[in-house]
């Protein structure tokens, strides 16, 4: 039974986990849907009364009835790779390989269905406030009032982007910022704004959960530091313990999300509580890996070894 | 006009390392010109910093 990655060659956190895979003797196959049609070669057919499905890559070749788990990593766009790439080609080859994946009764880390839901940030905070975590007060608008009277009643107000940088511009960009005072709100009307109250923090909290096994980091917070992933404060991620409270609210998140993988981040303020500030489905664990010695490649690993059961449903939420 | 959001846009500074690894298809990993994987040298990964929350934003949103 093979373990599927759907990850870019370039991705060296997928690294980690391939290689604790094959420590284990656990079949792998690792593949980009940018490369298919091309390198990659799928085919799938409905015939003889019942359902298979191939994939072959680099001379590894996979068969849907000996798939035991799916890992979506970094995987590019269908078809992207190919020399004839196009909209409509990524949608047809799109249908072709997860129509055939979603065919065959397997595990995923997480399914796709399940992590666009979880992409959408309101929805994360929704999420967040029903499984108990302290949310810092948001709003996402494009009337710029609406903004104005929110950075009026919370003073310090940071911006955020929802969906990240724009793409097709790798020289930009966009970490959380603080708002100054005086902020122009007009320009609210031309786009939605993501507003959140700021919240004075000590440390920033990554907590990586794979399955139910729970991975909590912290790193020190330079004084008025906004945006912990952007400049070099001189702290490193340390491993810390995960307070029960905050471990019940991840089951409870994981369970209304249906997801198998997350990565949470939080602001530690001067109090000790954590506020919840977004859940990354498919958040980078290398850098935590490398910097506290966690083992989380180790457990990915292990959740996509694991027994694969007999069902012959396809899953996705529970 | 311009959305309100792309007003606190900052110039991203490029990473200028040239990762010393390629991908081995045979192993289904990236190797260092010695055969090692690339996994193998954690100071290394650190240094080039392609396992960052950052390092796959421009593709990937959900870091």
């Amino acid at each position: 039974m093979t373990v599927l990655i759907l990850t870019s060659e370039q991705d060296v956190t997928a690294d980690m986990v391939v290689a604790e895979l094959h420590l284990r003797s656990v079949p792998v196959m690792r593949l980009d849907p940018a490369d298919v049609p091309g390198k990659a070669v799928l085919s799938a057919d409905y015939a003889h009364g019942d359902f298979d499905g191939h994939l072959s890559v680099n001379g590894h070749v996979l068969s849907m009835g000996g798939l035991r788990s799916v890992w979506v990593r970094r995987p590019g766009e269908p078809a992207a790779h190919a020399s004839d790439s196009s909209s409509w080609l990524t949608a047809e080859t799109r249908q072709a390989l997860y129509g055939m994946l979603y065919s065959a009764p397997t595990r995923w880390m997480n399914h796709p269905r399940n992590a666009d839901q979880a992409r959408y940030k309101l929805w994360q905070l929704r999420i967040a406030h029903l499984s108990g975590f302290a949310v810092p007060p948001t709003a996402f608008t494009t009337a710029p009032r609406v903004a104005q009277q929110f950075a009026e009643e919370y003073r310090d107000v940071v911006v955020k982007s929802a969906s990240g940088p724009p793409p097709g511009d790798p020289a930009s960009a966009l970490p959380t910022t603080l708002i100054g005072p005086g902020a122009d709100f007009s320009t609210v009307a031309a786009g939605p704004a993501l507003l959140q109250r700021y919240v004075p923090k000590r440390a920033d909290i990554r907590l990586t959960c794979v399955g139910p096994r729970l991975f909590g980091a912290r790193k020190r917070s330079a004084p008025g530091q906004v945006d912990g992933r952007y400049g070099d404060t001189g702290y490193a991620w340390e491993t810390t313990a995960v307070p029960d409270r905050i471990a019940k609210s991840v089951q409870e998140y994981l369970a209304l999300s249906g997801l198998a993988y997350a990565a949470f981040d939080f602001a530690e303020d001067e109090d000790g509580l954590w506020w919840f500030l977004e859940c990354n489905q498919a958040g980078q664990f290398g850098f935590v890996e490398l910097e506290t010695g966690q083992p989380i490649a180790e457990a990915v690993a292990l959740w996509l070894a694991g027994r694969t059961g007999e069902r012959r449903v396809p899953e996705s939420r529970g | 006009m311009r959305p309100f959001t792309l007003n606190y846009a900052r110039p991203r500074v490029l990473p200028a390392v040239v990762t010393p690894y390629r991908y081995d298809s045979s192993m289904q990993l990236n190797v260092l010109p010695d055969g090692r994987p690339a996994v193998s040298d954690r100071e290394l990964l650190l240094a080039a910093g392609t396992t960052t929350s950052t390092a796959g934003s421009q593709t990937h949103f959900d870091d």
